[in-house]
């Protein structure tokens, strides 16, 4: 009977538009990808159950609208984050340029209570466009930045090909997990539904 | 524990903003707020056993001016399974709604499946938050549900109020544990009864016939007083479904976490196809406004089950739009206070009232279990009486029987 509640780890994917933040969810979520491209409204999840050391952790993986102008749904969603991933297109430099301002913008909007040690994730999406030929930002580029803002862990994927998405979410719901305290203060307080057991609270004052 | 409670200063400007209906329908006696495009269909919000329609006025203003309309009822005054589903069936019907969305927490997420369930064809999605499937939990927790009729309205309001887990909470959740709790005050004796019966009357939700991706789940994973294999057991039922899962908030997610509800609330909305009306909100809140500022004198009350009033934002919604009265409304007695202005005076008003809560709370504490108990020994003292003659009656038979055999012998 003791059914254990099981653990949610949030995660918000940020980065320009169209450096393909939905494309790398569906891919890891449900394997799927799609060419077309469809801005995302304000913002959206998705959820998957993922096994870590014995244990089931529901991942929330929250999608956000890359244009300014979509972020109409409020900062609700920046509540409670236990990982950012960063997201940039190694074939646009600015989208590798704003991964600062995205960083900053989470750091401000979700306000954790540890900003210096937060989890991010960096991923250099779209290495598969051209054969690599297209590509602007080095690895060796990207990876010292993410050094720089205290060794955050760095992925090149492919949404459309699939690489390295699962690894990279692996290590997400890894550094996310790390993030979640051990939750001991919210034990569950249920009422009893057998009835019988009400604990009695032993306080002097029972008039 | 509970300091004193003073209204949210946006619970105030709800009640400013949105009219309060009340009206009769065949024989149950209905209250509501209905705010939003006419045109758009709405999100009806039904509340748990510790719920009023008022529990829900954070989604009201935030959908509402989103261009969403959303309807919040009390549930009436219903006895079983059956009667709730006629009876909001026939709510629908007068106030012309065909086809709804439903945002059930708790209970009302219950009577939400329930009536998706035999009524298919008018549901259209469904959001279930901390909900159950079926009620065979609490009614063996429950072992005076038959004398629930009778129970006076301390007690049940002791027993609901039980239900909410105490202790140090973070602030947003202790407040609206406060708002609950000073809604379950304006609630009455049969009001309570009526719920805990539906709580305990013998049901379960049979399959639906509405397809998984049009229903949202929104448990909170905190902890809440539903247990958590109740819940379990309804996200298995709905394997499909979507789960809006919230870290944190308590009971009543609704209050203590509304902009990450409302965030859900928007983002199932959306997905199941429901466009809102931004363009038309403007005229929407002058109307309200307009409405309270023609019928604020007094309380209206008319009788009448109202006529359809299909027509746009713009008609007024009439038959009996009560505002302005700040808080608590119609617990006429001991809530009527005349100003929300008089902040302070309300303060010294409510005050007594809370102090008599936490003293009955304390004290009832013990008392409740005494009282079960005390309610079941009777029963089962008469039921042991009943058996007596019979077991007096087969002593003699098998005395006789010996007695005849030994003369036999």
């Amino acid at each position: 009977m003791a059914s254990r509640r099981r653990m949610l780890l949030k995660v918000i994917i940020l980065g320009d538009s169209g450096v393909g933040k939905t494309s790398l969810m569906n891919q890891y979520v449900n394997r799927k990808f799609s060419n077309q491209y469809k801005a995302t409204i304000g913002a959206d999840f998705l959820t998957k159950e993922v096994q870590f050391e014995d244990r089931l952790f529901t991942l929330q993986i929250w999608d956000t609208a890359g244009q300014e102008r979509f972020q109409s749904l409020g900062v609700a969603f920046y509540r409670g984050a236990d990982c950012c991933v960063l997201v940039y297109d190694v074939n646009v430099m600015k989208s590798f340029d704003n991964l600062n301002n995205w960083r900053e913008e989470f750091l401000i909007q979700a306000s954790p209570s540890d900003p210096e040690n937060f989890p991010f994730v960096v991923l250099g999406n779209k290495i598969d466009v051209d054969g690599g030929n297209s590509r602007v930002v080095s690895e060796k580029k990207a990876k010292a930045w993410c050094a720089s803002k205290g060794n955050i862990p760095y992925f090149e994927t492919s949404a459309k090909e699939g690489f390295n998405v699962e690894a990279a979410f692996q290590c997400i719901a890894k550094n996310a997990l790390k993030n979640e305290p051990e939750e001991e203060i919210y034990l569950p307080d249920t009422i009893d539904v057998a009835g019988g057991g009400r604990q009695q609270r032993s306080s002097g004052c029972e008039c | 524990m509970k300091g004193v409670f003073s209204a949210p200063g946006d619970y105030i400007h709800f009640k400013s903003q949105v009219p309060l209906h009340k009206i009769p329908i065949g024989t149950k006696q209905w209250r509501y707020y209905d705010f939003g495009p006419k045109v758009v269909p709405p999100l009806i919000c039904l509340p748990g056993t510790a719920g009023t329609a008022d529990v829900y006025y954070k989604q009201i203003m935030s959908l509402s001016i989103k261009g969403y309309r959303v309807i919040s009822v009390d549930i009436p005054r219903v006895w079983n399974h059956h009667e709730w589903i006629q009876a909001f069936e026939k709510f629908l019907d007068a106030i012309d709604v065909h086809h709804i969305h439903l945002y059930g927490t708790s209970l009302g997420g219950f009577l939400a499946q329930l009536f998706a369930q035999h009524r298919p064809r008018r549901v259209r999605s469904l959001i279930l938050s901390n909900s159950f499937l079926e009620t065979r939990s609490f009614s063996s927790a429950m072992p005076w549900a038959p004398i629930v009729s009778w129970t006076p309205s301390f007690l049940l309001k002791r027993y609901v109020l039980t239900g909410i887990p105490d202790g140090p909470h973070e602030p947003f959740i202790a407040d609206s544990v406060d708002f609950v709790v000073s809604q379950v005050e304006t609630l009455s004796r049969e009001d309570l009864a009526s719920r805990l019966t539906l709580t305990v009357d013998a049901a379960s939700i049979g399959p639906l016939l509405l397809s998984d991706s049009f229903i949202t789940l929104m448990d909170t994973n905190d902890y809440c007083s539903i247990p958590q294999q109740l819940k379990d057991q309804l996200s298995e039922r709905y394997p499909g479904a979507r789960r809006a899962y919230l870290k944190t908030g308590g009971d009543f997610p609704f209050l203590s976490r509304s902009d990450e509800v409302n965030l859900h609330l928007q983002l199932h909305l959306r997905r199941v196809g429901v466009e809102p009306r931004p363009d038309l909100v403007k005229g929407i809140s002058k109307d309200g406004s307009g409405g309270s500022s023609s019928e604020k004198n007094d309380e209206r009350e008319d009788s009448d089950v109202p006529p359809k009033d299909n027509g746009g934002p713009e008609s007024p919604e009439t038959p009996s739009a009560e505002t302005q009265l700040p808080e608590a409304p119609e617990s006429s007695g001991s809530h009527s206070l005349d100003d929300q202005l008089l902040s302070n005076a309300k303060v010294c008003f409510t005050s007594p009232e809370h102090v008599r809560l936490l003293i009955s709370h304390a004290f009832f504490e013990k008392q409740q279990d005494i009282v079960s108990t005390r309610f079941v020994q009777p029963a089962w003292e008469i039921f042991i009486l009943c058996l007596l003659p019979l077991y007096v009656e087969t002593m003699y038979i098998t005395w006789i029987f010996c007695w005849k055999s030994r003369c036999l012998v």
